[in-house]
């Protein structure tokens, strides 16, 4: 009984990684027909490696999938409702390493506190930047996982520095003035009455920059907008919270269509 | 033979026509066939009884056929034909006396030309003509005798001089005029409106080509077309056209003043001719660029002064305004802009529809530009060069708003640049505004979904293969490579049926078939572009970063858009068609593009070495706000022009241009004998084009001429020998079948 029930844990936990987009390598990924792309913006989600701690496990989301797909939908919902981008309904999952990926030049990591990129997932993340790619990271917090976002993040640029956006900066304007900027918590706030989230008391609104001074990564660090817009439709959780999240998504999402 | 026979040449047949002098009355011939049928008829019948019905016949029309001959010879046919009455009529003898006419192997085509006429009109039959010698330059020169030994006219127009010579000989019977050439006509060649011109006067040209049509020892450095502007910083591609007789490896080198930069390796094929290559040409530096073009092969040439050619660019440093005017956020609108992001002379403005009730100015000078949106004024819109359209319906602008479009192209001579998109072009309603009869396609209505998301391939046609805009590479194939190599667009727009004028330069490879995916027309003053496509993004994502062809597709396509746009008061000195003036056309317009006429205008012309010479022009009565001038420098070199526009007396606007001027030196290009001119020009007349000396049949030509005063020639026919032989032919005959009968 106990041989029969670890034979079938290992074959579920293998076909779940084998069903999983992280599990796609590059050289694995079929060539797609050339079908009619659902519209100019389709959100894509990044599904990252993870660090041990992150890669979940049986019965456990890996950490690239919080808040998918709810947050996914809900935000493609909201730029199409509040802007003239063209949005396609549905998002897209991709690793670092898929093809796919330049065909897409604005896409969504979240928890990027445990990820980890290797040599070549961070040399295509830097190609992919500095080829006209803006890339938006998200809910992670604390001094840990900054250092552990940090240490995939210098694979990608080492001698690019990781600063605050200026006040004046256009992401923080194109489309919304966002001056007056708060800490935009997860769902567990709602039961733990605080915002932050481990040591992370502070949020932080960074960025990395190209040569030219335009903003490629759009850090958001001791924060949860991917919540935000995962619980859009919780009555809830804060209306004012939600909007600020879109309002953020909208911004950077705008900035990387005409910077 | 033939003349032995019948007396005459058989071209004096073919010119004459056959009369009888004999005026018989009719009755009296017929009565004679009659008697004569009768006669024969008897004497046959008499002899029935001594042979059949088969030999009398063959005897009976033998003596016909005898009597017939008889008979016409008695009616006295004649040769009746035109000729030139003797003492009163001319021949114009013209002599090709340019510069091309020195070259030759052994002897000069000049002197073999000279010698050929001298040859042609030594004839016996041409004694009673009066001859006029003329040296044919840029015009044509009356003079006592061929004397000369060297050719001296530094240019050749064949037009002008045979014009000059026909009109010269309007009140004078002139039979025809010879002229010697080698057909290397520096003007331009022979026009449809000349040739019928030099025809209408009536007068048969017969010509005599000289010279080599071939010469394998030569490569010639035929042209090279360059941009008469350029921006700092541009590249531009010059089309250089090599002549040649046979295979060769050659070098093409380019120098901007005393500098060398550029070096290329050309391979001339024995396959063609003629051989194109582009040439890239750096241009950083604002203000006018002597670039210097020369062919080199390890030959040694008899005349290499035609393996060099100049011209003058002038590198404007301006900065040019180019409007956006986007109606949905959308990856082509950031890319495009980063493209020339670093090009400080195009200074691209765009006005994006972020959100239905938002627009985001981005490249503007100050916070007043495009404040309330779209251009509602012409002189607010006429500030632009150029005007990109990207995904935004029609309707988004007020008719009026569309018609000051249409006029900023036709009139304003801007360029306009339409942009694929789910509400561009045929989404947008593009086909039914008043923008429908700028564009090069006609668009599909807006009931039709022309705008599809799926990627696909880019092919260069033959026209855009040459287009300057499209060139990544300066070697043809690589080019081509280049362009086969690009990643697939992201999506493509069906752009309807192509207009008569349109041009295009991409098509896009669908799975539906080939679609146009940038085409082109000029419209008015200004031009038309529609870039069916709203992903060329693609090449820059999936590129290395390296990779600069997005940057340098619309690089060179946003530069081509505001260079071809004109500014409101400009200034053009163009070589004349006669290798020797300068002409000049200034235009002035106001702020609004309007023609000004209500001003004087004076160029001032300067030489690089000080002088300068005052030229009025004035108005082109054609086109208002248009002023003409024409100067033939008295020297070569670079001049420099400034025509100055002065209302009451007071410079109201001012416009400059530059050339290079070399005088004479056309002489020394396409001087291979251009034997079609001169046939042209000889079956358009009623001449002949005779080459390579044969002129046998010319003294004949001359002395027939259907021009000048003629009188009627008869010559007896009814002697010629070939008649009798005839007669007696045909009596042997009927002796012999007597004979081999023995029965009658």
């Amino acid at each position: 009984m106990r041989k029969t029930a670890w034979t079938t844990s290992t074959i579920v936990a293998l076909l779940l990684i084998i069903t999983t987009p992280a599990a796609q390598t590059q050289s694995d990924t079929p060539v797609r027909p050339n079908r009619e792309a659902p519209g100019e913006f389709q959100f894509v989600r990044l599904a990252y490696s993870s660090n041990s701690y992150g890669r979940g496990g049986y019965g456990r989301r890996q950490m690239w999938q919080t808040d998918w797909p709810d947050a996914d939908y809900h935000f493609s919902r909201g730029v199409d409702r509040l802007t003239r981008v063209s949005v396609a309904e549905q998002g897209r999952i991709l690793t670092p390493l898929d093809e796919e990926i330049f065909d897409y030049p604005w896409i969504y990591a979240v928890e990027v506190g445990h990820w980890s990129l290797n040599e070549q997932e961070a040399e295509r993340m830097r190609a992919y930047l500095l080829r006209g790619g803006f890339l938006m990271v998200d809910d992670f917090h604390g001094t840990y996982e900054w250092a552990a976002f940090v240490a995939s993040m210098e694979r990608v640029f080492p001698d690019r520095p990781i600063i605050e956006i200026p006040e004046s900066d256009a992401a923080l304007h194109v489309v919304y003035d966002l001056d007056n900027r708060i800490q935009i918590p997860s769902r567990m706030f709602l039961y733990s009455g605080t915002t932050y989230e481990k040591d992370g008391y502070t949020p932080h609104w960074r960025g990395i920059y190209d040569d030219d001074g335009r903003l490629m990564v759009a850090i958001n660090f001791n924060m949860d907008i991917g919540d935000a817009w995962e619980h859009a439709d919780w009555p809830d959780y804060p209306e004012n919270m939600t909007a600020l999240a879109y309002r953020f998504g909208i911004n950077y999402l705008i900035y990387a269509m005409t910077h | 033979m033939f003349e032995s026979l019948f007396k005459y040449s058989r071209e004096d047949y073919a010119r004459g026509e056959i009369v009888f002098i004999n005026d018989w009355p009719e009755w009296l011939l017929y009565a004679l066939v009659v008697v004569a049928v009768i006669a024969v008829a008897a004497g046959l019948y008499r002899r029935r009884s001594h042979a059949s019905t088969f030999v009398l016949l063959s005897i009976g029309m033998l003596q016909l056929a005898m009597i017939a001959v008889v008979m016409f010879i008695l009616l006295q046919p004649t040769l009746s034909s035109q000729v030139m009455r003797d003492g009163e009529n001319s021949v114009a003898l013209a002599l090709d006396n340019s510069a091309s006419m020195a070259h030759g192997l052994t002897e000069s085509r000049f002197v073999a030309a000279r010698q050929n006429l001298n040859n042609a009109i030594q004839a016996d039959t041409l004694q009673n003509l009066s001859l006029r010698h003329y040296e044919l330059g840029d015009s044509a020169e009356l003079v006592d005798s061929f004397l000369s030994s060297i050719p001296t006219e530094n240019a050749t127009s064949m037009a002008g001089g045979l014009l000059r010579i026909l009109d010269e000989a309007r009140f004078s019977p002139l039979a025809a005029v010879v002229l010697a050439s080698d057909g290397a006509d520096t003007n331009g060649g022979l026009s449809a409106d000349e040739l019928a011109e030099i025809a209408a006067f009536g007068v048969p040209i017969h010509t005599i080509g000289v010279g080599r049509e071939a010469m394998p020892e030569d490569i010639e450095l035929s042209n090279v077309t360059v941009p008469d502007n350029s921006l700092p910083g541009s590249t531009v591609s010059a089309r250089v056209t090599i002549r040649h007789d046979q295979a060769a490896n050659a070098r093409i080198k380019v120098y901007d003043g005393d500098n060398l930069v550029q070096l290329m390796p050309i391979e001339l094929s024995a396959d063609s001719t003629v051989t194109t290559a582009w040439v890239d040409v750096a241009l950083n530096e604002a203000g006018p660029h002597q670039l210097g073009f020369s062919v080199e092969s390890d030959a040694v040439e008899p005349e290499s002064r035609n393996n060099e050619r100049a011209t003058l660019i002038n590198v404007a440093n301006e900065d040019y305004r180019i409007l956006y005017y986007e109606g949905e956020p959308r990856w082509e609108y950031k890319f495009l802009r980063r493209s020339i992001a670093h090009d400080d002379d195009l200074n691209v403005a765009t006005l994006l529809r972020v959100s239905p009730n938002k627009f985001y100015r981005q490249g503007i000078d100050d916070a007043l530009q495009l404040q309330d949106g779209f251009p509602q004024s012409r002189d607010e819109l006429f500030t632009y060069d150029a005007l990109i359209i990207g995904s935004v319906e029609a309707a988004s602008l007020t008719t009026e708003q569309q018609e000051i479009i249409r006029d900023f192209v036709s009139n304003r001579g801007g360029s306009l640049l339409m942009l694929a998109g789910p509400n561009g072009l045929g989404n947008g309603g593009w086909g039914q505004s008043a923008l429908a009869s700028v564009l090069p396609t006609s668009l599909p209505a807006t009931t039709i979904d022309s705008f599809h998301r799926l990627k696909s391939t880019v092919s260069l046609t033959a026209q855009g293969a040459d287009n300057q805009i499209l060139r990544f590479a300066s070697d043809s194939d690589e080019n081509r490579d280049a362009w086969r190599e690009l990643p697939q667009v992201a999506d493509y727009q069906l752009t309807g049926s192509l207009k008569p004028a349109a041009v295009t330069l991409l098509n896009a490879e669908t799975d539906a078939g080939q679609t146009p995916l940038l085409v082109t027309q000029a419209f008015g003053r200004g031009h038309a572009f529609i870039l069916a496509t709203g992903g060329t993004w693609r090449w820059q994502m999936s590129l290395p970063v390296e990779d600069q062809k997005h940057e340098t597709f619309w690089r060179q396509l946003l530069r081509a858009l505001v260079a071809s746009a004109p500014e409101n008061v400009s200034l053009a000195a163009n070589p004349g068609k006669d290798d020797i003036s300068i002409e000049l056309r200034a235009e002035f317009r106001d702020a609004a593009f309007r023609p000004v006429n209500d001003v004087g205008v004076t160029t001032i012309a300067s030489h690089e070495s000080g002088e300068s010479i005052s030229i009025l022009m004035r108005p082109d009565e054609a086109e208002p706000g248009v002023f003409l001038g024409q100067l033939t420098p008295p020297q070569s070199g670079t001049w420099y022009f400034e025509a100055v526009a002065e209302s009451e007396g007071e410079p109201v606007a001012v416009a400059r241009a530059s050339i290079l001027h070399a005088t004479g030196q056309a002489e020394h290009f396409g001087f291979r004998r251009n034997s079609g001119l001169l046939q042209r020009l000889a079956l358009a007349t009623g001449g002949q084009y005779f080459a390579d000396g044969d002129l046998s049949e010319l003294p004949d030509l001359l002395r027939y001429s259907s021009s000048g005063i003629t009188e009627t020639e008869h010559k007896s026919i009814w002697d010629s020998p070939a008649f009798y032989l005839l007669l007696l032919l045909l009596k042997s005959s009927e002796w012999m079948l007597r004979r081999r009968w023995s029965s009658i």
